[in-house]
């Protein structure tokens, strides 16, 4: 059954971010044939736009006004509410970010269709409605769930959908007005922002690799050998609470239950025991390696692939070596060395 | 001020996870719900707001069968909030999240609240949609994902800190404002025994199913349809080696070949 399917995107230093278009491509197969739309939001829209008419879609739209160029999710909402009904969608597929979750409880509401946030994989679709299904308890469990009507909102989790390869030919580019905001829902403002400390690769929410770094490191300054591991891996680099609780790192890094909650590829945990707060925020990961000295740290229970011995020796070896079989070079070190 | 915290009552975190009998969702057969989580730290932080401005109150709200719900509303009373409202759960009858939002809304309805605190997502689903859906419901602006929130007597503003993807947004805001708290390392107090006995014995308001019923749409629109466990993982296979050169060639030829994870 085809439909119309409108896919958001949120644009990062006046580009589209990467999951605008895994939006795109989930909207993609959603339609079955119907027309999928994408739309973004906000000034100065024009680089955004532009990328993600390549992106898959079939048209974009841009939607320019003042009081959406902070992140706030109810004029959005508004906005994306309006343009699904110019455009007759039946489906709004929102972008796998932590302001995509927000949106989809604001389009839910203002649209009043059932939402949900975190979707991991479209299971099926049928004239009835969607079924998805999402990660729930922590990873721990994963919950399908099938959504039906007229209207249907879903919010991504990163990662979970390749986007779409990039089109020879872009899509059509059309402005579209922003409906009028009610004034109570803008009240405030913005006053300030701090960039997240770089972690020197991708974002930790988003990336393909995570390596993360616990107490086992016993001082800031040996986080240098993670970080050389992560580059080899072009990943992103982590840290348990204790790490951030000592202030090593800022609480930005800090994966788990009261950190960040994260799924990607290939996690590997360096010096880290496996408290269960840890484990909720990155059990959801495809293949999980530790590395640690003791042999009956409960991290080896989750991990798939466990080396016990001392990080600083290993991970310096493991660096080399990935480094090797990547071909990449290897700083002041003589080959053979 | 006037603060609601909405708390969901939630399975106990040590609590096995197994699938209902008919596969569907979580089997809840003896699993003990309570307060969690990201709910948990919102009734921190609505406890510390409040004993930061004199004269506030703090009313839990709690949506669910009645006597999980009870059991968790009894919980916040004794960690020092106020009042308590219980909305009962239509008894089978399953709620998105537009629909939790309106059903929420009731409790909202029933007085004035300065600020509405939820967690940025519940301790079970997870779904981190609530607070921005029942700021749309209600009309007001709705923020998740703060943290480091105050108020500020001076200019009657809220001051707080967003987390994104790209850092740490600083928004002032004023009353009325619903907010989904990320803040997870406010060290929730925990109940003097005493208060806990006490809190066995204060009223709690009740707002029934038939209410909580007409408040929602004609049909459900979200069902579950599977609870699935991972496989067990079965313990990691572990790595034999001699020297550390070994241990990583090993490892990385796994990677690559077998895993396949590597770029
Ligand atoms: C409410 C609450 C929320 C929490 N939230 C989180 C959260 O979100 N994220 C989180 O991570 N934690 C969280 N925690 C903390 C959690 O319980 C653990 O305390 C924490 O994860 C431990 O961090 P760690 O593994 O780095 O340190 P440790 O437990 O001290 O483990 C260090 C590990 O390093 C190993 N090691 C030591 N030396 C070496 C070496 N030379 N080579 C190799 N291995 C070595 C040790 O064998 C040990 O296993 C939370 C706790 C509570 C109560
Ligand atoms: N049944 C409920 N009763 C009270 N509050 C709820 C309920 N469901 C969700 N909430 C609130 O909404 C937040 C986010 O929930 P969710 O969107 O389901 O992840 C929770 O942390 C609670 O503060």
């Amino acid at each position: 059954m085809s439909r119309g399917v409108l896919a958001v995107a949120e644009s990062v230093d006046g580009h589209l971010a990467a999951s605008g278009r895994e939006a795109a491509a989930a909207a993609r197969s959603l339609s079955e044939g119907g027309t999928v739309t994408g739309l973004v939001l906000g000034t100065a829209l024009a680089g955004p736009a532009g990328e993600l008419s390549r992106a898959g879609v079939d048209r974009v739209l841009t939607m320019e006004a003042p009081a959406l160029e902070g992140r706030r999710a109810l004029p959005w909402a508004a906005g994306i509410a309006a343009a699904a009904a110019a455009t007759s969608a039946s489906v709004v597929v929102l972008p796998g970010t932590a302001f995509g979750r927000e949106l989809a409880g604001a389009v839910g509401s203002l649209w009043d269709a059932p939402a949900t946030a975190g979707v991991t994989e479209i299971v099926g679709s049928d004239a009835e409605g969607i079924e998805v299904a999402r990660p729930a308890f922590g990873g721990r469990a994963t919950q399908r769930l099938k959504l039906t009507g007229p209207r249907i909102v879903l919010a991504l989790r990163a990662n979970s959908v390749p986007p779409a390869p990039p089109a020879a030919v872009p899509a059509p580019i059309e402005p579209i007005p922003a409906p009028e905001l009610a004034a109570g829902i803008l009240a405030g403002e913005p006053v300030g922002f701090a960039a997240a400390a770089s972690t020197g690769g991708p974002e930790l929410t988003q990336a393909a690799i995570v390596v993360s770094g616990g107490r086992g490191l016993k001082a800031p300054e040996n986080f240098a050998l993670l970080e050389e591991l992560a580059r080899s891996l072009g990943a992103a680099v982590g840290a348990s609470r204790a790490v951030t609780d000592a202030g090593w790192k800022p609480s930005s890094y800090q994966v788990g239950q009261t950190g960040k909650s994260v799924a990607p590829q290939l996690y590997v945990a360096v010096g880290i025991s496996g408290a269960i707060q840890h484990l909720v925020g990155m059990m959801s990961s495809r293949v999980i390696v530790a590395i640690n000295s003791d042999p009956n740290a409960p991290i080896f229970r989750v991990a798939d692939f466990g080396i016990v011995g001392d990080l600083f020796q290993i991970v310096p070896a493991l660096t080399a070596e990935i480094r090797r079989v990547r071909g990449l070079a290897e700083p002041g070190r003589s080959p053979g060395a | 001020m006037e603060i609601l915290v909405l708390v969901k009552p939630v399975p106990e975190s040590e609590s096995r996870l197994r699938p209902s009998p008919d596969g569907r969702q979580l089997d809840t057969e003896g699993v003990k719900f309570v307060l969690a989580g990201y709910d948990e730290s919102a009734v921190e932080q609505a406890l510390l707001l409040k004993e930061s401005v004199p004269g506030s109150k703090v009313r839990a709200v709690a949506l669910g069968p009645a006597a999980r719900a009870e059991e968790v509303l009894r919980a916040t009373l004794a960690l020092g909030c106020d009042a308590a409202t219980l909305l009962e759960a239509p008894p089978g009858r399953e709620l998105d999240g537009a629909e939790t939002a309106r059903a929420l809304a009731l409790a909202a309805a029933k007085g004035p609240a300065d600020l509405i605190l939820l967690g940025k997502q519940s301790g079970d689903q997870e779904t981190g949609i609530l607070p921005t859906a029942l700021a749309a419901r209600i009309g007001r602006p709705g923020f998740s994902n703060v943290l480091d929130l105050r108020w500020d007597p001076g200019s009657n503003r809220f001051r707080f800190a967003r987390a994104t993807e790209a850092g740490e947004e600083r928004w002032e805001v004023p009353a009325p404002l619903v907010v989904g708290l990320q803040q997870a390392w406010n060290d929730p107090r925990t109940a003097k025994l005493q208060n806990i006995l006490r809190s066995r014995k204060l009223p709690i308001d009740r707002i029934p199913a038939a209410e909580v019923a007409a408040a929602l749409g004609p049909a459900p629109r979200e069902s579950a349809t599977k609870f699935l466990l991972p496989p067990p993982r079965t313990g990691a296979k572990m790595i034999e080696y001699g020297r550390p050169e070994e241990a990583a060639e090993q490892l990385v030829r796994i990677l690559r070949d077998t895993a396949r994870v590597l770029p």
